[in-house]
C-alpha cells in the first residue's frame, strides 16, 4: 500500500507540473503579460521596464517557469486588473460557494444514479428502462446552460418560487444566523437541483450500461441457476461488481460537474468560482481566468488522487499491481 | 442464382441499409438531421427575412409577420434561427473532424510504435483529460482571442478541437494495438512493408468505422460546446449561431422578462439536432459492431 501511495503521489505531482506547464506556455503564447499596461498612455516605458524586471519577465523562459511554479506554491497567481486584487484571494473568497454546490450535488446525484441505475439495469428492455433512457438521452442533448435557463424561467420567473439571482438577498441584514441560513438555502435550492438533476441523468445511463454488462457475466447466471433469491443476487453480486467501474469514472464526473458549475452559476448569477470564470471572460481579465483554470484543475487532480485511494481500498488487486 | 460480388460498394451499401433501417431511432435521427441540413443549406430561400437586417420594432412578440417575434434590435428571430443552423452545424462538424484527425494521429502512433512513444503520448492524453474540458476550451479560446491572430470564428473551432481529441486517441490506440497483433500484419511486416504502408493500407482502413462513428458523435458534442462557448461570450458575435442568439438573449435578460420565444427555440433546435446526430451515431455503431445488434 505504501509503494502504491508513493507512486500515486509521484504521478499526481507530474500531472500537476505538466498542467501548470501547459497553462504557463499557453498564457505566454498570448504575448506580453504587461500588454494591457503598455497600451496605457499614462504609464511611461521606464515604469514598464521596471515592472518587467520586478516580475522577472526579462529573464529566460525556463527561469520564468520556475519562478511561476514557486509563486504558485506561495499562493501567488498574479493580479486581477479588473478587481484590482490578487487573483488567489478573489478565487479563495468565491470557492466555498462553489464547493458547497459541488460536493452535495455530486454525492446526491451519484447516490441516486447508483441506486436507480441498478434497478433499471436489472429491468433492462422494459418500458421503465426505455423511458429513463430516452429522457436522459434528450436531457443530455440539451445545452447545460439552457436547461438552467429553463429552470430559472419556470421556477423563478413564472412560478416565483425561488429568487432569480445571487446566493443571499443583497442588502438584507440578518438578525439571526438562522435567517441567513434559510435565505441562503432559498437561493441555493434551484442551482443545486439543476446540477444534481443533470449529473444524475448523465450518470444514470452509465450505471445502467455497467449493470447490463455485469448481468451478462457467468457468475450471475450461476447465482441465478443455483436458486439464490433475486434480491440477494442484485445486492451482493450485481451491485457490488458494478461499483468498481462507477468509482473509476467519478474523477471524470467531478471534472464534468465543474463545467456544469460554470454554466449554472453564470445563469443564476451565483457568486462562486464558476461565475468568476464568466466574469473574467466578460471583463477580458485574462489573469483571473488563468488562476481559475489552475485552481479548479488542481482540485480535479486532488479528487482523482482520493478516488484512486478509494479504488485501491475497494479492489486489492490495484495495490499490488 | 447469379453470384453477388460482396466486395462491391453497391453490395456493402445495400447490406448497410438493411441493418441500419431496422433501427427505428437511427432512421428518425437521420430524417431530422436531413431536414436540418436542408434548412442550413437553403437558409437563403427559407428564411423570411435577412437575419442581420432590422425588420421590425425591438422586442416584438410572436405574430404572423414575425413567427418568433423580434430581438432587442428588431431582427427577426425565426430567420436568425434558420441561419443559425448553418453556423452551428458547420462549426460542430469542422471541429469534430479536426478533433478526430488529431486523436487518430495520436492514438495510431501510440498504438503502432508502442514503448516510449506510447508511454509519452498516453500520459499526455491522460493529463489532458484531467483538465475540465469546458474550462479548458474556455481558456484556449481566450488564449487564441488574446493572441489576436485568428478570427474569433476559428478560435471557437480550434478551442473545441484541441480539447475533444483525447477520447478518440484512446479508442484508436486500443484498436491499433489489437490490429497489430493480427497474423496478416505480421506477415506484411515480414514481407518488408514500411510502417507507412502498414498504417495507411492496413490499420487506417480497418479502424475507419471507429473514426466515422467518432466524427458523428464528436459533432454532437462539439455543437453543444460551441453553444456554451458562444453563450459565455467567446463566440464570434457577428456570426448567427444558436449559441450566439442565446448569448444575446441572456445578456438582454430574456428569461427574466419572460420572452420565451427568444431563448426557448434556439436551445430546442440544439437539443433536437444533437439528439438526432447521436441517434445516427448509435445506428452506425450498431452496424459496425454486430455484437450490439438485437434480433
Amino acid at each position: 500500500m505504501k509503494a502504491f501511495l508513493v507512486r500515486r503521489i509521484y504521478t499526481s505531482f507530474i500531472t500537476f507540473i505538466v498542467v501548470i506547464a501547459i497553462v504557463f506556455l499557453l498564457a505566454r503564447m498570448t504575448g506580453d503579460p504587461l500588454a494591457e499596461l503598455a497600451n496605457d498612455p499614462r504609464i511611461s516605458p521606464a515604469t514598464i521596464a521596471a515592472l518587467k524586471a520586478a516580475f522577472g519577465l526579462d529573464r529566460p523562459l525556463h527561469e520564468q517557469f520556475v519562478n511561476y511554479v514557486v509563486n504558485l506554491f506561495r499562493g501567488d497567481l498574479g493580479y486581477s486588473l479588473h478587481y484590482k486584487a490578487p487573483v488567489f484571494d478573489i478565487i479563495m473568497q468565491k470557492l466555498p460557494y462553489t464547493l458547497a454546490l459541488l460536493i452535495p450535488s455530486i454525492t446526491l446525484s451519484n447516490y441516486l444514479a447508483y441506486t436507480i441505475g441498478i434497478e433499471i439495469g436489472w429491468r433492462r428492455g422494459t418500458r421503465l428502462d426505455s423511458v429513463f433512457m430516452s429522457v436522459s438521452m434528450f436531457i443530455r442533448s440539451t445545452p447545460y446552460f439552457w436547461l438552467a435557463i429553463i429552470f430559472l424561467f419556470v421556477f423563478s420567473v413564472q412560478l416565483r418560487l425561488t429568487p432569480i439571482f445571487g446566493a443571499v438577498t443583497p442588502g438584507k441584514s440578518f438578525s439571526l444566523t438562522w435567517d441567513w441560513i434559510s435565505d441562503y438555502l432559498w437561493h441555493y435550492i434551484l442551482p443545486f437541483f439543476v446540477m444534481t438533476f443533470r449529473g444524475f441523468l448523465s450518470e444514470l445511463i452509465y450505471v445502467r450500461n455497467v449493470v447490463v454488462d455485469v448481468l451478462g457475466e457467468d457468475f450471475v447466471t450461476t447465482a441465478v441457476a443455483k436458486g439464490l433469491p433475486e434480491k440477494y443476487v442484485k445486492r451482493k453480486y450485481v451491485a457490488r461488481n458494478a461499483m468498481l467501474p462507477i468509482v473509476t469514472v467519478l474523477g471524470m464526473r467531478y471534472a464534468f460537474i465543474i463545467d456544469g458549475a460554470i454554466q449554472t452559476e453564470t445563469v443564476f448569477s451565483y457568486p462562486g468560482t464558476g461565475r468568476l470564470v464568466y466574469e473574467a471572460i466578460f471583463n477580458r481579465d485574462f489573469w483571473l481566468l488563468q488562476g481559475a483554470v489552475v485552481i479548479l484543475t488542481m482540485s480535479v487532480i486532488v479528487v482523482n488522487f482520493i478516488i484512486d485511494l478509494l479504488y485501491a481500498y475497494l479492489d486489492p488487486r490495484v495495490r499490488y499491481r | 442464382m447469379s453470384s453477388v460480388n460482396v466486395y462491391s460498394w453497391q453490395y456493402k451499401l445495400r447490406e448497410f441499409w438493411s441493418v441500419f433501417r431496422r433501427d427505428r431511432a437511427a432512421i428518425v435521427g437521420l430524417v431530422i438531421l436531413a431536414v436540418i441540413v436542408f434548412i442550413a443549406v437553403f437558409a437563403d430561400y427559407i428564411a423570411p427575412y435577412n437575419p442581420f437586417a432590422r425588420v421590425g420594432r425591438p422586442y416584438e412578440p410572436p405574430s404572423p409577420k414575425h413567427l418568433l417575434g423580434t430581438n432587442d434590435i428588431g431582427q427577426d428571430i425565426f430567420s436568425e434561427l434558420i441561419y443559425g443552423a448553418r453556423a452551428s452545424l458547420f462549426i460542430g462538424f469542422v471541429a469534430a473532424v479536426t478533433a478526430t484527425t488529431l486523436g487518430t494521429l495520436v492514438g495510431v502512433s501510440a498504438g503502432y510504435y508502442g514503448r516510449v512513444v506510447d508511454e509519452i503520448l498516453m500520459r499526455i492524453t491522460d493529463i489532458w483529460l484531467s483538465i475540465p474540458s469546458l474550462l479548458f476550451s474556455i481558456f484556449l479560446a481566450a488564449v487564441i482571442i488574446r493572441t489576436g491572430r485568428l478570427p474569433m470564428y476559428y478560435s471557437v473551432i480550434l478551442a473545441i478541437a484541441l480539447t475533444s481529441w483525447p477520447p478518440v486517441a484512446r479508442l484508436t490506440r486500443s484498436a491499433t494495438l489489437s490490429l497489430k497483433e493480427r497474423p496478416y500484419i505480421e506477415a506484411t511486416l515480414a514481407l518488408g512493408a514500411s510502417s507507412r504502408r502498414i498504417i495507411f493500407r492496413h490499420i487506417l482502413p480497418n479502424i475507419a468505422p471507429i473514426i466515422l462513428v467518432e466524427i458523428v458523435v464528436r459533432t454532437g458534442n462539439a455543437m453543444l460546446t460551441e453553444a456554451t462557448l458562444s453563450f459565455l461570450g467567446l463566440g464570434d458575435p457577428t456570426v448567427k449561431s444558436w449559441g450566439t442568439i442565446l448569448n444575446f438573449a441572456m445578456v438582454k435578460n430574456a428569461p427574466i422578462l419572460g420572452l420565451w420565444w427568444w431563448f426557448l427555440p434556439p436551445g430546442l433546435m440544439i437539443a433536437v439536432t444533437v439528439m438526432s446526430v447521436m441517434m445516427v451515431g448509435r445506428g452506425l455503431e450498431i452496424y459496425f459492431n454486430p455484437r450490439l445488434r438485437r434480433y
